[in-house]
């Protein structure tokens, strides 16, 4: 399963090209979700698809070079009986986790969630729930 | 070639109709033309299904006894429309529950009747001599009504307009959530399914027309407020038996930060008596259009930015400003689809037969704004213009001057040409004297909260809340400061309203 995995950088480490140094050197693909980044430094939500030790060798790499890191242990489910397929949060959501099919049913990728929340109080009938554990 | 309703009946019952979808006959009249369309094709059915707030139930408690007469009346704490006889009540769509807030409100509680689910009940009286009693609290399901009457003043408009948002804040409307800087679109209505877009010119349907509404047979009773055919937005009155609902088709919903309403499923059969009703039917999503309005304008009159058709509504996609931006349809188009391929097989299975409709509807139907005996104020008529100023240059201690001589809690800081670059309040000199800093441009608030000369006062008055500030300047386009707007100024107008 995709684990995600998010990134903080201090001021300081934002001119270090740390993320791309990492990929080079364990050769695993790491997807960037979501990217934010200000004077005080920034985040990274990364997706990584990979065995639980290669993560956790990553989760090791990122540190060793001075970055926080948090595993996002959260969960969101679509309640397909609940669901009645308006699309309300399609337009919503900034990763294209949530689209409707070419059958228009609302369809919910979970690897591609940032969990943003944006989404959960824009559906009518309260069909789309976030866990946090 | 005429059919009347009779014969298209006759054929239902002998199972010969030829019954297809919106959709499917769209392909039909393109490919063979609407003269061999209307001598195919007897039946055309439509569907929607949106949130529709104009909706509510009539209900019949019947008598307690003692009797009461109901003078105010709650369903899970949500009050229903008592001002008729004894025990009818009319549950709207979007009264909201006294305890549960957004959450929960009249469409809710249409859902829970439909899906015999137990409703609390209360209600209080004055008293009469023949309604001595004065307060009643029992818990009911539809079985125990006498009746249970969906009956909607506005159903199934033709079209609607398409929304977004230029503000550089989050909206929350009736459309939906709407991103800043045009980050989203959104629309509602099934375009080529749309129910009344089928028959635009109301030859078929009319008063008696019978229908699907929620699941079950209905009718259409009258037009519909703010019906305005003319401008292909045209609505219906619909009426059916709420008992024999089916939950899928009625929805309580809550649109987040602007209420509750009720998702209504709708679908029109559309007898094909002649080439044109066959020619309308045959309308795609590429022929209908919609007005992409900018919600963030708190007007009557949104501007609109530019038209755009179903078909491009419906890809998911629009370009709005010289950027592709996402869209939600709001309107469920699976569950359109599928209440038009119902009302298909209930047709070809004998169970749904045409009503000949007994009176037309309008076709030149207006739809009018309210008339006011006031024109609403707006911010220039209420603004306070001689306001004193500063520069960003200016020092702490000048400006603390300044508020020590003048009773007043925000400074506007402007440049060499008058334009707004910031704002000081009282609270920011208290700081700034105690953290040593020096000058206005240390200090100031550059992102401030602005108003234009021709809002409306009451759209202001959201702003000071809604980002709990107690005044704005009033700028002109350019930016340049025009006045200033406190709360103090909007109490006065109250006050004066009051007097």
């Amino acid at each position: 399963m995709t684990k995600k995995v998010l990134l903080k950088y201090s001021a300081e480490k934002t001119k270090e090209p740390i993320l791309a140094s990492i990929i080079k050197e364990t050769g695993t693909l790491l997807n960037i979700l979501h990217a934010e980044f200000s004077a005080e430094g920034g985040e990274i939500l990364l997706a990584i698809d990979a065995p639980d030790a290669e993560v956790n060798r990553i989760i090791k790499l990122f540190e060793q070079r001075g970055i926080e890191t948090k595993e996002l242990k959260r969960a969101i489910q679509l309640d397909e009986e609940k669901c009645f397929d308006c699309g309300a949060c399609i337009s919503l959501c900034p990763t294209g986790a949530l689209r409707l099919t070419d059958d228009y049913s609302v369809e919910l990728d979970e690897d591609k969630c940032i969990y943003c929340e944006i989404c959960v109080p824009s559906c009518p009938v309260r069909a789309l729930k976030i866990s946090k554990f | 070639m005429n059919k009347s309703i009779a014969e298209i009946n006759d054929r239902i019952r002998r199972g010969d109709a030829v019954v297809v979808t919106a959709e499917e006959i769209v392909e039909i009249v393109r490919e063979r033309g609407e003269v061999e369309a209307a001598k195919e094709v007897d039946i055309v059915t439509t569907g929607t299904f949106g949130a529709m707030c104009s909706s509510g139930a009539w209900l019949n408690f019947g008598h307690a006894d003692p009797p009461i007469k109901m003078q105010r009346v709650w369903l899970n704490d949500v009050e229903a429309y008592s001002g008729v006889a004894a025990v009818d009540a009319y549950i709207g769509a979007t009264q909201l529950s006294e305890t549960r807030d957004f959450e929960y409100g009249g469409g809710h509680v249409i859902e829970d009747l439909v899906r015999g689910k137990e409703i609390k009940v209360k209600a209080i009286a004055y008293g009469t001599d023949c309604y001595p009693r004065k307060e009643l609290e029992t818990i009911v399901t539809k079985d125990d009504l006498n009746q249970a009457v969906l009956c909607n003043p506005r159903s199934a408009y033709q079209r609607y307009v398409a929304a977004t948002n230029s503000r550089d804040e989050t909206i929350y409307t009736y459309m939906g959530t709407l991103l800043p800087n045009y980050g989203n679109v959104t629309y509602s209505g099934s375009g080529a399914l749309s129910p009344l877009h089928n028959d635009p010119n109301y030859e078929t349907i009319g008063v008696g027309t019978r229908i699907f509404l929620g699941g079950a047979q209905g009718y259409i009773f009258w037009e519909g407020t703010q019906h305005a055919p003319t401008k292909a937005m045209g609505t219906i009155m619909t009426i059916g038996n709420l008992k024999e609902m089916d939950a899928r088709y009625i929805r309580g919903a809550t649109i987040e930060g602007y209420g509750t309403s009720l998702y209504v499923g709708l679908g029109i059969p559309i007898p094909i008596i002649n080439e044109r009703v066959a020619k309308t039917t045959g309308i795609s999503d590429e022929e209908i259009r919609a007005d992409l309005t900018d919600y963030g304008v708190p007007r009557r009159e949104r501007p609109i930015l530019k038209e755009v058709t179903y078909a491009e509504l419906k890809s998911g996609r629009v370009e709005v400003g010289g950027k592709e931006v996402p869209v939600s349809p709001l309107s469920s188009l699976k569950q359109a689809r599928e209440i038009a391929g119902i009302l298909k097989k209930w047709i070809e299975d004998k169970k749904f037969f045409l009503a000949q409709t007994v009176e037309g509807l309008s076709t030149d139907q207006v739809f009018k704004p309210i008339k006011q005996i006031a024109a609403a104020p707006v911010a220039k008529d209420l603004m306070t213009r001689e306001v004193v100023t500063a520069r960003p240059s200016d020092s702490i201690t000048s400006a603390a001057k300044i508020f020590a001589k003048r009773n007043f809690d925000h400074l506007p800081i402007v440049d060499e040409k008058g334009k707004l670059v910031g704002i000081v309040t009282s609270w920011n000199i208290a700081v700034a004297v105690g953290t040593g800093k020096r000058k206005l441009s240390e200090i100031l608030t550059s992102k401030v909260i602005v108003a234009s000369e021709n809002e409306p006062i009451d759209a202001i008055a959201r702003k000071l809340e809604t980002h709990r500030i107690s005044g704005v300047p009033v700028v002109g386009t350019g930016g340049e400061l025009r006045g200033i707007l406190t709360s103090e100024d909007l109490s006065k107008l109250i006050g004066r309203r009051r007097k």
